[in-house]
């Protein structure tokens, strides 16, 4: 079949002006039926703000997101876990009624680590007891990320930080 | 457009690939704007992406953030425009099957973006014709198969430098010249030809 057949339109021809056309008008309707949410990449861009450069990601693994808003005005707290290869890190994440939360961690394995908790103004560090417990008493509500670095007398294998996703507290 | 607008530069701009190699390779070394400026023009594109492949808006945040943040330690084999973009599609495409995988809050397939579309008000005479071909071509989009669908609205979001790049990462054949159409838009093009006067207005 030669390329002029059916309107022009063989899959193995080379993409031409009318293609091109289709393709931006398939890029307009999705542009405009689902846009990315427009503050994205300003989260993005606040988690990649790291001094680390070796770093190994830990994913979401599971949020219980509570009604934005209880019904008697007094939030609920929330859990989330994150998991990367080496380690599970879980926070709760309670309310203390004046505008910041407080954030109690755990991470497994049990071990030793530097915590930072960046967020949109200083960033705040705790380290972990023997159990791999952390507490932040008093966090701004806001963005915020945890990354986990290796304790002066943490475990010798963990050498890189780990870095999970920025959340909204 | 502005600079928070679709990702895809025109293609009169032949310095695009350049300039991408060129923020690539300040990221390499630590320029946490340059790594800001190619997260503004490319999440767009991976936005597309992850919703394409059936995640929910707030998975699809996610994966876009792991997809990231996974990138910094993978710069080192990353040199060109186009190994960057096919990276960050690959990348975003395995980590959205993962969070489907694993079961989370995922959309059934039928429930996916053709059915979520608003019904377009009638505006402007202008607008009616804009809303017109839109019509047309969510009919024809949705005659396509799901992975015709997925392909289409991943590459309709990729700027033309990178387009060889990431179609051979999809798996539509290279030609002898440059890039081909693909089955895909070779189908879409035939469907809009036979509804009305066709889409290649």
């Amino acid at each position: 079949m030669k390329p002029q057949d059916k309107a022009g339109s063989a899959a193995d021809a080379p993409l031409d002006s009318i293609d091109l056309e289709i393709l931006a008008q398939i890029r307009d309707a999705f542009a405009a039926a689902d846009p990315m949410p427009p503050d994205l990449p300003e989260r993005i861009r606040f988690s990649l703000a790291l001094r680390d450069l070796e770093v190994e990601v830990a994913r979401l693994a599971a949020t219980d997101r509570e009604p934005a808003l209880a019904s008697r005005g007094e939030e609920q707290s929330r859990t989330v876990t994150f998991d990367s290869d080496s380690l599970t890190i879980m926070i709760r994440i309670d309310s203390n009624g004046d505008g910041t939360v407080r954030v109690d961690g755990w991470l497994a394995p049990p071990q030793r680590r530097e915590i930072e908790m960046k967020t949109e103004s200083s960033p705040l560090s705790v380290t972990t007891d023997e159990q791999g417990r952390f507490a932040f008493a008093i966090v701004p509500r806001g963005t915020a990320q945890l990354i986990v670095r290796p304790a002066e007398d943490g475990p010798s294998g963990a050498s890189r930080s780990v870095v999970t996703p920025a959340l909204v507290l | 457009m502005d600079e928070t607008g679709p990702v895809t530069v025109p293609a009169q701009r032949p310095d695009r690939g350049a300039h991408i190699a060129s923020l690539v390779s300040q990221a390499k070394n630590g320029s946490e704007q340059a790594l800001g400026q190619l997260v503004t023009e490319l999440s767009p594109l991976l936005w597309q992406v992850a919703r394409a492949a059936g995640l929910g808006t707030d998975d699809a945040e996610d994966v876009l953030q792991t997809v990231w943040l996974r990138l910094v330690s993978h710069l080192d084999g990353i040199h060109t425009s186009g190994a960057l973009t096919a990276w960050l599609v690959t990348t975003t495409k395995r980590e959205s099957w993962r969070v489907r995988a694993a079961g989370r809050k995922q959309l059934p397939v039928d429930e996916g973006w053709l059915s979520g579309l608003p019904d377009q008000a009638a505006g402007s005479e202008e607008q009616a014709i804009v809303d017109d071909d839109n019509r047309r071509l969510w009919r024809a989009l949705g005659q396509l198969s799901p992975r015709c669908q997925e392909l289409l609205r991943i590459i309709a979001f990729v700027s033309r430098p990178d387009y060889q790049a990431v179609a051979d990462e999809l798996g539509i054949p290279r030609g002898s010249v440059g890039p081909t159409r693909g089955r895909c838009l070779a189908k879409l093009r035939v469907l809009l030809a036979d509804d009305g006067s066709g889409g290649g207005r």
